[in-house]
């Protein structure tokens, strides 16, 4: 899936990734390939920016530290992100539901 | 080249070029390079040798000047927000202390604002000169405070206005200060024993940093906005 297709949606997926737990980055993007059987393939170092600005917006929190002599910056969500993400959810679904109700041949009208 | 090798070259060319705050940026490289080598660890447990395991992983992050645009926007976006709270620090003080210079002057402030009494030839040009720049100042001081709070954080978009607005704030608080000396040195030339030494000096020191201060700001901002 190309970045262009994924743009508006980034944000809820990156917010989605971590409401098991925190993760690092490049678990994130490990994350997101393996959650989509790799239709989500972005160039793994545009996400980085991106996880600095939804920190930048107080919906994760980043802090350092180190495992096995690497030092990693990890990002939780924060109260307000699990709020956003519950809110993307609910605008996906609406959107999702408009769009596939569009899309999809409806099945014909039975006429008694 | 080495594995760490071909990673710290990479780093260094989304590196080159991209705007401060230096502290921001350095972290934002360091988390970079940190998830590089997790790239290549990874490529290296499927199998790949080193070197194949490296060209990998730096395929998978991107053009490094792709990735470069991303990361100075949201740079630049920092920076400005911080050039934008300094200048709305510093004004208020310069401000106040040519205000108290010139209460303690004698420039006939109970009669009028003091540019407006005995103003010499030229002088009043020069007021008008200052209160548009003081406009620009705090207007584009406000509106880069705006564009990079909270919520404006939200949406991805690419941030030209706020570099911008930070450039005009600081070339606006540079002018405020250029014309405020213009002021004090017409009033030097016709009527020098009215103003107050100590309140004056003051002032004009603190003016003068406060003018080198945002001349510099304004170059980083303007330079960001690319």
């Amino acid at each position: 899936m190309r970045a262009e297709t994924l743009k508006g949606h980034l944000d809820g997926l990156l917010l989605a990734s971590l409401e098991a737990g925190p993760r690092h980055g490049y678990a994130i993007m490990e994350a997101l390939r393996a959650g989509s059987d790799g239709q989500v393939d972005l160039p793994t170092g545009t996400i980085y920016p991106a996880l600095r600005r939804l920190e930048r917006a107080g919906l994760l929190a980043g802090e350092w530290d180190e495992a096995g002599g690497r030092r990693r910056r990890t990002y939780s969500l924060t109260p307000a992100g699990r709020r956003a993400l519950v809110a993307e959810r609910g605008t996906w679904r609406d959107f999702s539901a408009a769009v596939t109700a569009l899309l999809e041949p409806a099945p014909r009208a039975v006429t008694s | 080249m080495t594995a760490r090798g071909a990673i710290d070259a990479y780093v260094e060319q989304v590196a080159a070029g991209l705007p401060g705050p230096a502290r921001r940026r350095v972290d934002m490289m360091a988390e970079l390079r940190s998830g590089l080598l997790d790239a290549v660890d990874s490529h290296r447990q499927d199998g790949l040798p080193d070197d194949a395991a490296v060209a990998a992983a730096t395929a998978e992050f991107g053009e490094p000047r792709v990735i470069a645009a991303t990361f100075r926007s949201e740079l630049a976006v920092g920076l400005a927000r911080r050039c934008a709270l300094t200048l709305a620090a510093t004004g208020p003080v310069v401000g106040l202390l040519w205000t108290a210079a010139a209460l303690a002057s004698h420039i006939g402030l109970r009669r009028a604002l003091p540019w407006e009494a005995a103003a010499p030839a030229g002088a009043t040009d020069v007021v008008r000169l200052l209160l548009l720049a003081l406009l620009v100042t705090a207007g584009g001081a406000l509106l880069t405070l705006a564009v990079t709070g909270r919520r404006a954080a939200r949406r991805a978009h690419r941030n030209r206005v706020a570099p911008a607005a930070a450039a005009f704030s600081g070339f606006g608080a540079v002018t405020v200060d250029v014309a405020v000396f213009t002021l004090l040195a017409s009033q030097l030339a016709s009527a020098p024993g009215g103003l107050a030494p100590l309140p004056v000096a003051a002032a004009a020191t603190a003016s003068l940093a406060r003018l080198v201060l945002a001349w510099h700001a304004a170059q980083r901002c303007r330079a960001a906005i690319a």
